[in-house]
């Protein structure tokens, strides 16, 4: 059962801005947000709806560059033909999230802004070297991905602030891979692996296991000590593992992502 | 109306007909508990403990009385001048917690509102004060010298032979000295003669876990008080044992109390017995207007969960594998109530040493109280804990003495016929041959590929079907049409289909004609429990006997009418040949006899211990399970590649259905087995909600599915049938343990065999580190 | 203007509904209680069991964690509008005769479930019915009777898949 709260449905970003505060959330898909507060973990009086603000909703190419606004679907994300032919890997981890009904009702933003740590989402966008875009009444800052999330669920944005949009910079020269292990509703592990270009650096992400991604970048695929890659995790405990287990699940899907990188994209 | 085919003995029964019943479920038109509405009608929610156990200091409910739309907050002393408990065997449930809470979420007070969101609303503002208790978490500690005790008073059981109410305090003043609530023992033989004398005694250890049986519809009723009159519609497997209860509570005759169940959204055990209907009567009884409860899944989690089990079993086999003895000790934790868990326990005892010829056996069963939520019933009943550690001891036993586990229990199974427990009905089914069908499958299709693979199976044999106390009516209209009355629930299992097949045969009808109405204390006939895979047995015994009875008095009526005897009249197709060639449809008889286009012919069955079902258990329900299973050594993650069932079930009155409950079966006991177990960490659990309780998914399918029957028409009820829908989970953890074993190379202790707890298994160093911290929920 | 509950237009099932609804109230509550429309099931309650799939506009959501508000302007379609003129859809036929269920309280889920994927992809693999239906749960079946009766609406249906039968 829903707690009681107010709606707003603005159509103009700057209402929106002059909105949203402590006890005012951004809301879109809901599938984070609404669970919370079914559950009680936040008891906002008031939601601001963001989809009816077309500038949210716009997935566009600056040049090499991706720019998805913070409403995206997933859903239409992962049927983005031009995403599809240019960045597939996005396609491949937007294909995955959660269910088609997840896909169907969660933003981008959502996803990012809940700062899960076991969104596929978001260790993909570490690994692409992804920047979002943080707008507020008073002005718009943008920041690294990895610089946004400060945590499990803790992010450096403020109340006042809303996520606009991510900027994938030169996306169209980036190719990767994705693994994941999932054996219960969310995933254990998620390795991402993306290298710029044909000769260019590697960056490594690995989430779900800990609270935030790691990142690492590397010149080579040889330079990837799995191990080393799974002694710099820090997991968290849980009913999917111990730390000994998942950090050997790391070594494992490290291994895993550089072969399939090796055979995939003929690295 | 089909043709008898050569071979056929029946025109409807072992018939894959297509259910009706589903075809009103995929449109949506079926009427679910959860969907009923009364015109009047307020909301409850329940306020419950937050402490596992406490003494409740105090309750101040006038904040959440001042609210918009409250009707009415209950607590315990509201309900003086009732008998506030229920439970069939000992009725120590309180219906509202009273004086202190014995688990988590335990309901304390009940929020009445005129809409549900309104109660919701009011739930925070009940303010309770509790003072901490020490609590008992688990049958270990619950056990100890001196642990606090969850129960002081020791309640007088159910006098089973009396329907008069327990008289309020009557059964109080006896005090408890233990957590024990109820202890079972089977004997016979001299167990410590054979020890020195064996040529290997084998000895193993097994945690059963705490399970949810998750049926999707959460448990919920409508309850209506009025003028000392009760109505209940509820998720009630049993609505006659819930009628009885409620009954109880309100000092009201049988008859003045309707439990009513529509289509359960599943059932598998769970929804046995009272649990949500006092809280929904009370709340209209205080009230004066109907009062809808629907628990949501976390709550439905804190009601019945099923029990988990630590079980020791010794066993002594001679050179050539014969046993010799077995011992066996199960400690249930059956949480802050007993519910059922008596008689699961001692199920759990009849049930833990298998079909075998065992000359010397003592099995001690405890159900433990402990501060946490009450186990109840769960599909298999105390079989699943006892068998996954007496057939893995058998499997370990079969590696001792060099003999391959198939011949090993060649060598033991007993003979059709031949007595597992002295006294009772022999075993009604040949389990050497089941045997074969699953090693023959499981040999016929093993993969090539045997890396990191192990083949598995294991058997169980179940004293099912219950107390044998079941009626049915059938009415046979002035149209021909027959409506079959029975007090069984259609929880999924078919039943609804399965008793119109049966009344269809008997009385030589079509199928279409048939409408079958169930679970209505009020209108339909008495039966008992819907449970212990009974149903197509004895309420189809029962059905078939109501049949006889209408086509009895047709008959005669018929007779009656064309002025011939009654034993000139032949059966014939929906009606009898007369004297003469003519026929008579059923419709003409009662058309003519009453002499109007009305009236009807009511026939009555009715079912008890006596004849065919004289001897206890009615039935024998066999479990023959083989897996085949491969694991992912970097992951410890199991592939179920195949997985084969035999439904020993005498006749299938529908094959495709019968197969069906066994697929359903073994998915259910795959998911103990890879996936689910409810986890404590401090007063309250872990992960009560279907995030973090895992149940298979579609993902999970097993590679290859091999569901064969065996009827061989050794069975009590209809056409040789016996019961199905519990045979295909009870041996299935026994059987993926030993995959594993086998593939690994070492035992585990428990299940399930999550991804995690393979890979250490993989990954131990020595035979020391195999029982870990068994408190631990990462450990094993 | 800052407002709890709000007037929606929406078509349910091919009838156009006008309703003011309360903003916290959920398309579940709403289809069951507002509109009677009780086929749709709401179980898990938080979008895991797929028990409460309804279609917006062709696309699947949980409606037990989807706002009623949000369906304003959309077409819903919910387990009661799959059957056309008396008629089962195929899909529906192909669950019963596959004996795809059981309690049946999963089933319109699982059935809505997979009318979105064969709208979208008429002719899956049995790879794909999976990945796309592993997010729905069902307690009786053992599943591999509804991949069946997917595999067979989906031969039924034909490469047009279900927009004939929308």
């Amino acid at each position: 059962m829903l707690p009681p709260f107010a709606l707003e449905r603005p159509d103009r970003l700057e209402d929106a801005l002059a909105l949203i505060g402590d006890d005012c959330l951004p809301y879109c898909g809901g599938t984070e947000l609404l669970m919370a507060m079914k559950l009680n973990v936040l008891r906002p009086s008031c939601l601001v709806d963001l989809k009816g603000i077309a500038a949210l909703a716009r997935v566009e190419w600056r040049g090499d560059s991706l720019v998805i606004g913070g409403a995206v679907r997933h859903a239409s994300l992962a049927a983005d033909a031009e995403i599809s032919r240019s960045l597939a890997v996005l396609t491949v981890v937007e294909q995955r999230v959660g269910n088609a009904r997840v896909r169907t009702q969660g933003s981008i933003g959502g996803n990012l802004c809940f700062a899960e740590p076991r969104s596929d989402v978001a260790t993909l966008l570490a690994a692409l070297g992804a920047s979002i875009t943080l707008a507020s009444s008073t002005g718009q800052r943008r920041i690294a991905i990895t610089d946004f999330v400060l945590g499990a669920y803790e992010t450096v944005r403020e109340p006042t602030e809303l996520l606009v949009e991510v900027l994938v910079p030169s996306a169209r020269l980036k190719s990767g891979v994705y693994l994941k292990h999932q054996y219960a509703e969310r995933p254990t592990v998620g390795v991402a692996l993306v290298r710029e270009g044909e000769n260019g650096v590697w960056r490594l992400a690995v989430g779900a296991v800990g609270d935030v991604p790691i990142v690492i970048e590397v010149s080579s695929l040889d330079e990837i000590d799995a191990e080393a890659v799974a002694d710099m995790t820090d997991p968290i405990e849980d009913i999917s593992g111990g730390v000994d287990y998942k950090q050997h699940l790391v070594a494992v899907y490290v291994r895993r992502a550089v072969q399939a990188a090796a055979e995939d994209l003929g690295a | 109306m089909p043709d008898l085919e050569p071979g056929q003995t029946h025109l409807h029964a072992g018939r894959s007909v297509l259910r009706p019943d589903l075809i009103e479920k995929v449109t949506g038109a079926a009427q679910y508990c959860v969907d009923i509405r009364r015109s009047g009608m307020l909301h409850a929610k329940i306020v419950r403990s937050r402490r596992a156990h406490a003494r409740i200091a105090s309750i101040d409910t006038s904040a959440a009385r001042a609210m918009s739309g409250v009707v009415a907050v209950i607590v315990a002393s509201d309900l003086a001048g009732l008998f506030a408990r229920f439970g069939h065997i000992v009725p120590d449930h309180e219906i509202l917690a009273s004086g202190k809470v014995r688990y988590y979420g335990e309901p304390v007070a009940i929020v009445v509102a005129d809409t549900e969101a309104a109660a919701s609303d009011a739930l925070d503002y009940v303010d309770v004060d509790y003072e901490d208790l020490p609590a008992v978490m688990s049958a270990e500690e619950a056990l100890a010298p001196g642990a606090p005790l969850v129960h002081e008073e020791q309640h007088r059981r159910v006098d089973v032979d009396s329907l008069s109410p327990v008289e309020t305090g009557a059964d109080q003043g006896e005090l408890r000295t233990s957590n024990v609530a109820h202890e079972a023992t089977l004997e016979w033989g001299d167990v410590d003669s054979v020890w020195p004398v064996a040529a290997a005694v084998v000895e193993n250890r097994m945690h059963y876990p705490m399970l949810y049986a998750y049926a999707m519809e959460p448990y919920n009723a409508v309850a209506s008080f009025d003028e000392g009159r009760l109505e209940v519609d509820s998720t009630a497997q049993h609505p006659f044992m819930v009628r009885d209860d409620l009954a109880r509570i309100f000092s009201l005759p049988l008859a003045a109390v309707t439990v009513r169940a529509p289509y359960l959204g599943g059932g598998y055990g769970s929804k046995s017995y009272t649990k949500v209907e006092p809280l929904a009567a009370v709340a209209s009884w205080r009230t004066g207007r109907p009062v809808k409860l629907v628990l949501d899944v976390e709550e439905s989690i804190y009601t019945t969960r099923a029990d988990s089990a630590e079980v020791h079993v010794r066993s002594a086999f001679d050179d050539q594998g014969h046993i010799l003895a077995r011992e066996i000790d199960i400690v249930m934790d059956s949480g802050a109530y007993a519910d059922n868990s008596p008689l699961v326990v001692a199920k759990s005892v009849n049930r833990s040493f298998g079909p075998y010829r065992v000359p010397n056996l003592r099995v001690r069963g405890r159900s433990v109280y402990t501060n946490t939520s009450p186990a109840s019933s769960y599909r298999g009943f105390g079989a699943p804990q006892g068998v996954l550690a007496g057939e893995t001891n058998l499997e370990q036993a079969a590696d001792r003495l060099g003999i391959d586990s198939a011949e090993l229990r060649r060598r033991n199974l007993v003979r059709p016929g031949e007595e597992i427990l002295h006294g009772k009905r022999g075993i009604d089914a040949d389990l050497p041959a089941d045997l074969e069908m699953v090693v023959g499958a499981l040999r016929e299709h093993a993969p090539e590929d045997q890396s990191w693979f192990a083949s598995a199976m294991a058997c169980s044999a179940s004293d099912a079907g219950a107390f044998p106390v079941s009626t049915a009516t059938v009415r046979v209209q002035a149209d021909g049409s027959v409506i079959v009355l029975s007090g069984s629930t259609e929880m999924g299992q078919g039943s609804r289909s399965a008793l119109a097949q049966i009344a269809a045969e008997e009385l030589r009808v079509e199928l279409r004609v048939v409408t079958v109405r169930q679970s209505d204390t009020g209108a339909t006939a008495y039966e008992r429990t819907t449970g212990a895979s009974r149903t197509t047995t004895l309420t189809g015994l029962a059905l078939q006997r109501a049949c006889q009875d209408a086509l009895s008095k047709l008959r005669s009526m018929a007779a009656e009418v064309k002025g011939c005897s009654a034993d000139e009249i032949a059966p014939s197709p929906a009606g009898f040949a007369l004297p003469g060639g003519d026929t008579i449809s059923y419709g003409e008889v009662v058309r003519s006899w009453f002499g109007a286009a009305a009236g009807e012919v009511t026939g009555i069955g009715l079912l008890r211990r006596e004849g065919a079902t004289a001897k206890m258990p009615p039935f024998w329900e066999i479990g023959m399970i083989g897996v085949g299973c491969r694991i992912d050594p970097a992951t410890g993650a199991i592939a179920v590649e195949q997985l084969v069932t035999v439904g020993d079930v005498g006749f299938a009155i529908n094959p495709q259905a019968v197969e069906a409950q066994d697929l359903g079966a073994a998915t259910q006991g795959l998911g103990c087995a890879l996936f689910e177990e409810l986890l404590y960490d401090g007063p309250q659990l872990m992960n009560p909600n279907i995030v973090d309780y895992r149940v298979p998914r579609m993902r999970d399918l097993p590679g290859r599915i091999d569901a064969m029957l065996a009827e061989r028409r050794d069975g009590v009820g209809p056409y040789g049938a016996k019961g199905s829908g519990e045979g295909a989970l009870n041996p299935i953890a026994a059987a993926v343990a030993t995959a594993v074993a086998r593939v690994v190379g070492r035992w585990p202790d428990r299940v399930p065999l999550t991804p995690e707890r393979v890979w250490r298994l993989i990954n131990e160093t020595g035979p020391d580190d195999t029982t870990g911290d068994r408190s631990s929920p990462r450990e094993g | 203007m800052t407002t709890t509950a709000i007037a929606i237009t929406c078509t349910v099932n091919g009838v156009k509904v006008e309703r003011t609804v309360e903003v916290r109230r959920t398309l579940a509550q709403f289809l069951r209680e507002d509109l009677s429309l009780t086929g749709t099931k709401v179980s898990c309650d938080v979008q895991i069991c797929g028990a409460c799939t309804v279609l917006v506009d062709g696309q699947p959501v949980s409606s037990c964690t989807h706002l009623a508000v949000d369906v304003d302007r959309s077409a819903v379609t919910t387990v009661e509008g799959l059957a056309s003129e008396g008629r089962l859809h195929p899909l529906q036929q192909a669950f019963v005769e596959q004996m795809a269920l059981q309690c049946g309280f999963c089933t319109p889920g699982f059935l809505m479930m997979a009318k979105a994927l064969l709208d979208e992809n008429p002719d899956p693999s049995r790879e794909q019915i999976i990945e796309y239906l592993d997010g729905n749960l069902c307690r009786c079946t053992g599943y591999a009777p509804i991949v069946a009766a997917v595999e067979q609406a989906a031969r039924v249906l034909g490469p047009a898949g279900g927009d004939s039968n929308a």
